[in-house]
């Protein structure tokens, strides 16, 4: 028995728009006051994100989301909810909630910027960035990650993502 | 000299760059740079299109988005059922025929090339609209401030200004919309489209100025043109306008065209200066220009033979886009014309547009020759005459005016039009100049085909389609789907060539007598997470949902303030600070919004979480007698056994080797196991259980059968059997609402005097005395059938089905005191015929609930 990602059949499509999935990764959404986050190191810079073992996305004043490797949930969980202990916060593990497209090349935000309303040129869009947002009628959440972009998106909408990508990109 | 292509000149074309298209089936040449109309112009096709009303000859008329006369069907490269020909760039192939100013839809949508239509998101700091001086100017200022600069101009060529590098230049691009804060949409229109949603710290309109035509007898006649547009005609793209001309105008720079057309080749026999009293009072002509009568100030009447006349009364600045965003006017005497005057502070207008247009003697309408034949909306085929009738009839408003005549409402946006109608009626009804203002303007700007607006938003992109990680399973084994809201979900599964209402009697049948599975993962899911989850739940449910033991569930109704159902679902309680909540399909949305609206709004002292999971969660609900072997054969760590696994718990464990939630819930009254597996392990569990469930007869079911078989339960369906003015206690609910738990949403509403009547519409269960006719759902029912039409309505039924189980059809309703008439006849007067109704409980099956633990 094997899992399947959200976009296992598509990785042609995506690889024709300069893009993969990155699946199976572990997703973390933690809940608590940003005083508290702050003990954590989280970054409160509205829509900024931290990449070291693992990364650290801020998604509103009190919620953030926690992107590791593949298999990683379980033991990040446990050591969030060891950190956050006493505190009032939820930490949920959301790892299968959306899926995850990496954009590469130096067009991907001309290619984003066919759909996607957010301003994504360098002056206020690079290294570190995030942003929740929409892609067409999809709701995303866009990070700029070391050199390519990433996007996630709810399964349930990927294909219409990739297929909007795929209709979008240049001929 | 014939009209035509001057042997040198032209800024705008390239004519090492012949470009070949058709006009009314002839093949002609221009260039590159060429619009439509200069092109026409060059093949000496002067007239060539027809008025739409009157069918009057007319001809182009001016050279840009103001034209009223030049419209045309483009059938290649791409469709557009009607375009002002000077705003169309000559592309190779292009294949235009003439319009008289109404577009035609083609019959078949799919004949038709469509352009290839793209948008674009962009942000800069300012954005300039219009590519001559003043906005050159601002582009090139902006972008000396390190500013990112958008300049767009509608004509096919543009003069970049130096630049730094952030400054982006549209050529053959018009501003359709400037809305709030700075948000402008852009057309740019090659053979492909390019929609631009443009973001911008301030917008800057240089849009220019428009040539006013001076309203006089045969001024529709071909060959009578703006003065402007001989003048572009013969300086941007090398066109010779005429052969022998004259000039008619009521300022300088309308008089220095002649001289431009002398240098041009062009005879210019006589110039009229209106300024000092002379008037050109007719043009005439059969199917073009061919003479003018010119009154002298000393009264005398002079003819010349002419095929030009080139007409300027004055400049209006154009603020089409300034005052559609609520730029106001004001009217200026020395210019004769409307200048802005206070708008938003996000917003400037430079150059023309800002007024800095040539001063000049109004004149709106030559006093001499026929009224009827004086064009005010060359569009429209409106006329001074027309005009002075509406008048006559007692309307005092141009914006009544407009309404009364169609001035101004044509493709072309009155934009010759708009003052020059204003301007005579404040003339005939004796008032001063500036008196009544333009009529409004708005958005867009020029015409834009649904195509461009929808952009790659069409077909199956029209809307998400979102499906389950199960999909794929369903789509193999021959699935028939439902929409609900944005998901495609299995309606029913059939066998070879069955028909709907066989497959569904058959995957209903399963259920009762075997085992039935249903893909259940689009249930909107939320974990509440915090100490304080007890309370808020208690607060947002009408039941109690604090005093729920961990590894249980319980079922839930949320109402709105007003009292009525909103939505249902369970809460599994996690852990003492954590629960679960499932919601309808359609409304997981609107239940998480609604939570944190609460939270954030009025509670904020209370200490929770919300997290939507709706999609972490694959849900595989198996239901029937012999659910339990089949989650048994499934293969699971958890004990499924009747005592060790009772009805509303849930255990943590695996099924099929991977991490799962098994709960045991139904929404068939059957014994039920619902399945929650991380949803990438949702089509693999999914395959498991349909394997594991094999020698026991199980059938994969849809949401037709789950329809059927929780009404033979009487389990309602939120915004099926309610609708948004449904009480729990009309629906026989009040088990469920607790009053001694403290206050909940809702709760006071439900002690209104119209929620506590007796006669509301309530929920019962209807047998029709056919058992075989199905009533309609929707079908009215009455008390009384009188046979005569209105009859007191007294409900109506909501769900209505063949059950096999009770071998039958039955129908559930919402019936005025229907509590009070279980076992009374009730009627439902339809097109075919009477049906005739017992009213029973709405629990048809199993009513005492022994089923559930199988």
């Amino acid at each position: 028995m094997t899992a399947r990602s959200p976009l296992a059949e598509r990785s042609a499509d995506l690889g024709r728009v300069g893009a993969r999935e990155l699946a199976f990764l572990s997703q973390i959404d933690v809940r608590v006051d940003p005083a508290g986050a702050t003990t954590l190191g989280f970054p409160t810079d509205p829509n900024t994100a931290t990449s070291g073992g693992r990364d650290v996305l801020w998604l509103g004043p009190d919620e953030w989301l926690i992107v590791g490797v593949p298999g990683a949930t379980t033991a990040i969980m446990h050591e969030l909810e060891a950190s956050l202990s006493g505190l009032h916060c939820s930490v949920v593990d959301v790892s299968a909630n959306r899926a995850v497209i990496e954009l590469a090349g130096p067009s991907r935000h001309d290619l984003l910027s066919s759909a996607c309303p957010i301003d994504l040129h360098p002056r206020s869009w690079d290294d570190g960035r995030c942003a929740q947002s929409v892609f067409g009628a999809a709701q995303v959440l866009l990070h700029e990650r070391e050199g390519v972009t990433r996007l996630f998106v709810r399964p349930s909408f990927a294909d219409y993502v990739v297929d909007l990508l795929l209709t979008v990109a240049p001929a | 000299m014939t009209p035509g292509r001057l042997a040198h000149g032209g800024a705008w074309i390239d004519r090492s760059k012949p470009v070949l298209f058709t006009f009314d089936g002839t093949e002609l040449e221009g260039f590159q740079g060429d619009t439509l109309a200069s092109a026409l112009l060059a093949n000496g096709v002067v007239g060539g299109f027809r008025s739409p009303i009157l069918g009057r000859p007319r001809g182009i008329h001016a050279a840009g988005v103001e034209e009223p006369n030049g419209y045309v069907e483009i059938s290649a490269p791409w469709f557009d059922a009607i375009a002002a020909a000077t705003t169309v760039p000559l592309v190779d192939g292009l294949v235009a025929r003439s319009r008289a100013g109404v577009g035609r839809l083609p019959e078949d949508p799919g004949s038709v090339a469509t352009p290839r239509v793209a948008h674009r998101f962009v942000h800069v700091e300012v954005l300039v609209v219009g590519g001559g001086a003043s906005g050159r100017a601002a582009a090139r200022a902006a972008s000396q401030e390190g500013d990112r600069v958008l300049l767009v101009d509608e004509h096919p060529v543009l003069d970049a200004p130096a630049t730094g590098s952030d400054m982006t230049i549209l050529a053959n691009a018009t501003a359709l919309g400037v809305y709030d804060d700075g948000y402008a949409v852009v057309l740019e229109r090659t053979v492909d489209i390019v929609v631009w949603h443009v973001r911008a710290g301030r917008v800057v309109l240089a849009t220019g100025a428009i040539e006013r035509p001076i309203a006089l007898a045969g001024n529709d006649l071909p060959g009578v043109m703006l003065a402007g547009a001989a003048q572009t005609y013969v300086e941007r793209y090398g066109v010779r306008p005429g052969e022998r001309a004259a000039v008619f105008a009521t300022n300088d720079p309308g008089f220095g065209v002649a001289d431009v057309l002398r240098q041009a080749g062009v005879d210019v026999v006589r110039t009229v200066d209106a300024r000092s009293g002379e008037l050109v009072i007719e043009a005439l002509g059969a199917e073009r220009l061919e003479r003018i009568l010119v009154r002298t100030t000393d009264g005398r009447e002079e003819a010349f033979d002419v095929d030009l006349l080139a007409v300027s009364g004055g400049w209006n600045p154009n603020l089409g886009l300034w005052r559609s965003i609520g730029g106001g006017l004001r009217y200026d005497d020395e210019r004769a014309a409307f200048v802005p005057d206070g708008g938003p502070p996000w917003l400037s207008v430079e150059g023309r547009a800002a007024g800095d247009v040539p001063a000049g003697t109004p004149l709106w309408f030559v006093e001499h020759g026929d009224d009827a034949a004086k064009f005010v909306d060359l569009q429209r085929d409106q006329t001074v005459a027309d005009i002075a009738e509406a008048v006559g009839g007692g309307l005092r408003s141009v914006e009544h005016v407009k309404r009364a005549t169609y001035i101004g409402t044509a493709v072309d946006q009155g934009r010759t039009s708009g003052v020059l109608a204003a301007e005579t009626v404040s003339r005939l009804l004796g008032e001063a100049a500036g008196a009544q203002g333009p009529s409004n303007a708005r958005p867009p700007y020029a015409p834009a085909s649904y195509l461009s607006l929808a952009g790659p938003t069409r077909g199956d992109l029209l809307d998400p389609i979102r499906t389950t990680p199960m999909h794929p399973w369903h789509v193999a084994h021959g699935a028939a789907f439902e929409n609900v809201g944005q998901w495609k979900r299995p309606w029913f599964f059939p066998r070879d060539a069955e028909p709907m209402h066989r497959a569904v009697e058959r995957e209903c049948l399963a259920v009762r007598n075997g085992v039935g599975a249903m893909d259940a993962s689009t249930l909107g899911k939320i974990e509440v997470v915090g100490a304080d989850a007890p309370a808020f739940l208690d607060r947002m449910y009408t039941n109690r949902m604090s005093n729920l033991a961990v590894g249980s569930i319980r079922y839930g109704l949320m109402l709105g303030l007003d009292g009525m159902v909103l939505d249902d679902g369970v809460a599994m309680r996690l852990a003492e600070d954590r629960y679960l909540v499932t919601t309808t399909t359609g409304g997981a949305a609107t239940v998480l919004d609604r939570f944190e609206e609460w939270l954030q709004t009025e509670w904020p002292d209370l200490r929770v979480y919300c997290t939507s999971v709706t999609e972490q969660w694959a849900v595989v609900a198996i239901n029937g007698p012999r659910a339990r072997e089949v989650v048994s054969a499934t293969g699971t760590d958890v004990d499924v056994a009747r005592e060790a696994f009772p009805f509303m718990t849930f255990r943590d464990g695996h099924v099929a080797g991977v991490p799962a939630r098994l709960a045991r819930v139904s929404f068939s009254g059957e014994l039920a196991y619902e399945l929650h597996v991380p949803a990438w392990h949702g089509l693999e569990v999914w395959e498991a259980v349909m394997a594991a469930g094999e020698p026991f007869g199980i059938e994969p079911y849809g949401t037709e059968a789950m329809h059927v078989l929780r009404a033979e339960k009487g389990y309602v369906i939120v915004g099926q059997d309610t609708d948004g003015s449904v009480t729990p206690h009309d629906l026989g609910m009040d088990w469920i609402v607790n009053l001694s738990k403290g206050d909940f949403i809702g709760r006071r509403s439900l002690r209104r005097s119209d929620l506590v009547r007796t006669d509301r519409k309530q929920l019962v269960g209807l047998l029709p005395d056919d058992a075989r006719a199905l009533l309609p759902e929707g079908a009215q029912l009455v008390v009384e059938d009188t046979g005569r039409i209105p009859m007191p309505l007294a409900g109506h039924v909501t769900s209505s089905y063949q059950s096999a189980a009770l071998g039958r059809a039955f129908a559930l309703a919402m019936l005025a005191g229907g509590h009070e008439m279980h076992g009374t006849t009730v009627f439902a007067p339809l097109p075919e015929g009477t049906l005739a109704c017992t009213v029973t409980s709405p629990v048809p099956y199993d009513p005492d609930g022994e089923r559930r633990d199988g």
